[in-house]
C-alpha cells in the first residue's frame, strides 16, 4: 500500500501505532524530541503490568474488555518470551483485611489462595502473608526493555525515528499525522489534564518475586513489580492536579512505607532512581483517537498506557488506512447505564 | 531574584505580584495568592511587592470533602 | 426545605466532590445525588499545566452553589488565610470550616476552631463549622456568630455511621432552631436516613458515595434514603416498646373455640 503517515512522540502509544501500521506496509515517519527512546515519555515510568482484571476495581469495564487482548499485542510484537504472564498476587495487611474483601467484591477472574500456594508462588511472602487475590491471567513486561525493543522492531519493519525533533502536527500537512504526544500534546485536546504519579526503582538481594504483588491500603495502594537484576519498581502515586516533576517528602514516605510494610527487606534495599510524570487524561479517564481532516490524535491513556495502546493503535490503524471519520468512543459502561 | 513558588524555588523577573504571575503563566485563570501565609487578594495584585526568598502560594479550586 | 443563612434548598444532602475514579463519575455522581451543595478545596496550582481549571469547569457547568473548605489546616492562621483565599476563588463567603487537631481520628481542634469561627465570622463568612457532638463547644460557635454546626457523625472517611446517637440526640434537642447538619463518618444509607430521623437538617458527605463500587448509584441511593428519612421524621415516627402491641383491632373479633 502506498501511504505516508507520520508519528509525532515515539512513547508507548506513538511506536504501538508505528508498529501496526508498518505491519500493513505502510511507510512510516517518526518525531521524538527526546534524544533516545523513552528519554521523554510518560511511560519510561509505567509499571509495565498488563493488569485488566485487577485494573477493572475501578476503571470503567471497556479497560477490562479491551486490555485482555493486549498481552497477545505484546507478545506478537515482541516475541513470546517478552511477556511473562505469571498473574497477579493481590495482598492486604492484617489491620486491612476488609481492603482484601473489598477488592475480592469489585473484581473477578481470581482465586483466593491460601499460605501454601503462596508459598509455592512466592516463597519469599510466604511467612508475612496467609491469603492473597491470585490473578492468574494476567501479566507483566518491563516497559523500558519493551519500548527499546518495539523502536528496533519497528525499525527493521521500515520505519524511520528521528530524535531531538520537537515538532508541532500540523508542521507535517499535508501528509498525514497522528499526534501521540502525551500531555505535552495537551493544547490541542480540550479537557485532557494531567495526574501525576512518581515511582520508584530500588535494588535489593534480599527477596526476590517472580510477578507483580499488590498491596491493599486505604490511603495509598501500592504495586511491586519485578525487573531484572533484583531490581524492583515500586510505584505509583496518582495525584489530580499534580504539578511539576519534583518527588514529594510525602509520597517517598508513603510508597517506602508501603513497601517496607509488604515485606521489611526492603528496609535495606538501595533506592536507583525516582522517577515522576504526568499521566494524560480526559475527563472519563479512558482514553481516545480523534480525527480532524489529516491529523490523529491519540491520547489520555492515564495509567493504562501498555494495557490500551494496543487498542489504540488499531482504531487509529483502521480510521487512518480507511479513511474513516467515525472512530469507536471507548464507552463509559458505567455512566451510560439506564439508570432512570 | 529567587523566590519559593508553592515551596519550590523558582526565580522571577519582575517584583510586583501581578507580573510576577503573568511571567509564572498564570494568566486569565481562576487562582488565589498569599505571600508569606497572608492572602493577596486580586485587587492588590498590582500593588503588592515579591521580595527575594518570599514564600508564594498559588492555589486553585481541587476536589474536596 | 433546608434554610441555611437565608438561603433555602429542596435537597437535605451535601456532597463531597474528591475521591471519584473519575471527574466523569464525579460529575454524574452529583447529578444522580440532586444535592445542590457541593464541597470542594483549594490546592496549589502549577502556572504550567494549569490542572485546576478543568476540575473547576466541571463543578461550573453543574451550576450549583460550592461550599470551600478549609481541609487540612491545623492552625487558625492556615484555616483563615485559606478562608479568604477560597472566597475569591470560588466567589462565595460560604466556608466549611475545618481545623484538625490530630492526624489519625482527624477530630476538629474545637479552641482552634472557635476562634477561627469568630474572626471569619466578623471578616463576612458565613462559617459551616465542622465539630464534635460538645454541646458547650457548639455553643461557643454560635455565640462566634456562627447559624448552623456541622457535628461528625464519626471521623473523616471511617464509614461507622452515628458513634454517638445519644449524644447527637442531646444536640439535637438542644438547639432546636439551628440548622444541624451531619458532617462525616457517614458509610452507607442508612446511616444518613438515621441521622434525618432524628431531625437534623441535612447529611454532609463524601467518601460514602466516592469510594463506593458504584458511585453513581450509591449517589442516588442517599438521595433516597435521606429523603426517606426527612419525611419519617416529618411523620412523627411511634416510639420504641418493650411489649408487643397487637396491629389488628381486637374489637368483634370471632369466638371460635
Amino acid at each position: 500500500m502506498s501511504m505516508k503517515v507520520n508519528i509525532v512522540g515515539a512513547g508507548v502509544a506513538g511506536l504501538s501505532l508505528a508498529w501496526q501500521l508498518a505491519q500493513q506496509g505502510i511507510e512510516v515517519e517518526m518525531f521524538e524530541r527526546g534524544s533516545k527512546v523513552g528519554e521523554k515519555a510518560c511511560s519510561w515510568f509505567a509499571g509495565g503490568m498488563l493488569a485488566p482484571w485487577c485494573e477493572a476495581e475501578n476503571a470503567e469495564p471497556v479497560v477490562l474488555e479491551y486490555g485482555k487482548a493486549s498481552l497477545v499485542w505484546w507478545q506478537n510484537a515482541l516475541g513470546e518470551d517478552f511477556v511473562d504472564a505469571k498473574g497477579t498476587l493481590v495482598f492486604a495487611q492484617q489491620r486491612d483485611k476488609k481492603e482484601l474483601k473489598r477488592f475480592a467484591r469489585r473484581t473477578h477472574g481470581y482465586e483466593v489462595v491460601g499460605h501454601d500456594v503462596i508459598a509455592s508462588l512466592e516463597p519469599d511472602l510466604a511467612s508475612q502473608y496467609q491469603e492473597a487475590l491470585f490473578f492468574k491471567n494476567e501479566a507483566h513486561l518491563d516497559p523500558r526493555k519493551a519500548l527499546i525493543r518495539l523502536s528496533e522492531v519497528v525499525q527493521k519493519l521500515g520505519v524511520k525515528i528521528h530524535f531531538e525533533q520537537e515538532i508541532e502536527p500540523e508542521d507535517l500537512l499535508p501528509e498525514k499525522v497522528v499526534d501521540c504526544r502525551g500531555f505535552n500534546g495537551a493544547k490541542a485536546l480540550e479537557g485532557l489534564r494531567p495526574v501525576k504519579g512518581e515511582m520508584l526503582l530500588v535494588k535489593t538481594n534480599e527477596i526476590s518475586l517472580s510477578r507483580p504483588v499488590r498491596l491493599l491500603h486505604p490511603r495509598i495502594p501500592l504495586y511491586v513489580v519485578p525487573r531484572d537484576n533484583q531490581n524492583f519498581m515500586i510505584g505509583a502515586t496518582m495525584i489530580e492536579n499534580g504539578h511539576g516533576n519534583q518527588f514529594s517528602v510525602r509520597s517517598m514516605l508513603e510508597l517506602l512505607g508501603s513497601a517496607y510494610a509488604l515485606h521489611p527487606s526492603f528496609a535495606e534495599a538501595e533506592i536507583i532512581e525516582m522517577g515522576v510524570d504526568l499521566r494524560p487524561a480526559f475527563i472519563d479517564n479512558l482514553p481516545r483517537v480523534e480525527r480532524k481532516n489529516q491529523i490523529w490524535r491519540i491520547n489520555g491513556l492515564y495509567r493504562h498506557g501498555y494495557l490500551l495502546a494496543p487498542y489504540m493503535a488499531k482504531l487509529a490503524a483502521d480510521s487512518i488506512i480507511n479513511d474513516k471519520d467515525e472512530i469507536e468512543k471507548l464507552a463509559d459502561f458505567k455512566l451510560k447505564e439506564d439508570r432512570a | 531574584m529567587k523566590i519559593f513558588l508553592n515551596g519550590m524555588q523558582t526565580q522571577v523577573d519582575h517584583t510586583e505580584l501581578e507580573a510576577v504571575l503573568v511571567q509564572l503563566g498564570y494568566q486569565d485563570v481562576t487562582i488565589a495568592t498569599a505571600i508569606n501565609g497572608d492572602f493577596v487578594p486580586l485587587s492588590q495584585r498590582k500593588h503588592t511587592q515579591i521580595n527575594e526568598g518570599d514564600k508564594l502560594e498559588v492555589l486553585a479550586p481541587m476536589q474536596g470533602g | 426545605m433546608l434554610d441555611v443563612y437565608g438561603e433555602k434548598f429542596s435537597n437535605r444532602l451535601l456532597l463531597g466532590s474528591a475521591q471519584y475514579p473519575s471527574p466523569a463519575i464525579l460529575s454524574e455522581s452529583i447529578k444522580q445525588s440532586q444535592s445542590q451543595i457541593v464541597t470542594v478545596s483549594l490546592r496549589r496550582e502549577s502556572g504550567g499545566d494549569l490542572a485546576g481549571q478543568a476540575f473547576w469547569q466541571i463543578i461550573q457547568d453543574l451550576k450549583l452553589k460550592v461550599l470551600p473548605n478549609t481541609a487540612g489546616c491545623y492552625t487558625v492562621k492556615e484555616a483563615v488565610t485559606t478562608a479568604h483565599m477560597a472566597r475569591e476563588v470560588f466567589n462565595t463567603d460560604w466556608v466549611k470550616l475545618e481545623v484538625i487537631g490530630e492526624e489519625d481520628t482527624l477530630q476538629p481542634n474545637v479552641f482552634e476552631l472557635v476562634e477561627a469561627a469568630r474572626i471569619l465570622v466578623e471578616d463576612g463568612f458565613k462559617v459551616f463549622p465542622y465539630t464534635t457532638d460538645d454541646l458547650i463547644v457548639a455553643e461557643k460557635l454560635l455565640q462566634a456568630g456562627c447559624e448552623v454546626l456541622m457535628p461528625w457523625g464519626a471521623p473523616i472517611g471511617s464509614g461507622r455511621g452515628l458513634n454517638n446517637p445519644y449524644a447527637l440526640k442531646t444536640m439535637r434537642s438542644h438547639f432546636p432552631d439551628t440548622p444541624l447538619i451531619v458532617d462525616a463518618g457517614i458509610g452507607v444509607p442508612s446511616h444518613a436516613s438515621q441521622a434525618m430521623e432524628m431531625g437534623f437538617d441535612a447529611v454532609l458527605l463524601n467518601t460514602a458515595v466516592a469510594g463506593a463500587g458504584d458511585p453513581v448509584a450509591m449517589a442516588k441511593a442517599f438521595n433516597l434514603a435521606i429523603e426517606a428519612g426527612l419525611l419519617a421524621f416529618e411523620a412523627d415516627p411511634i416510639d420504641a416498646r418493650d411489649m408487643a402491641e397487637p396491629s389488628t383491632p381486637m374489637m368483634g373479633k370471632a369466638f371460635l373455640s
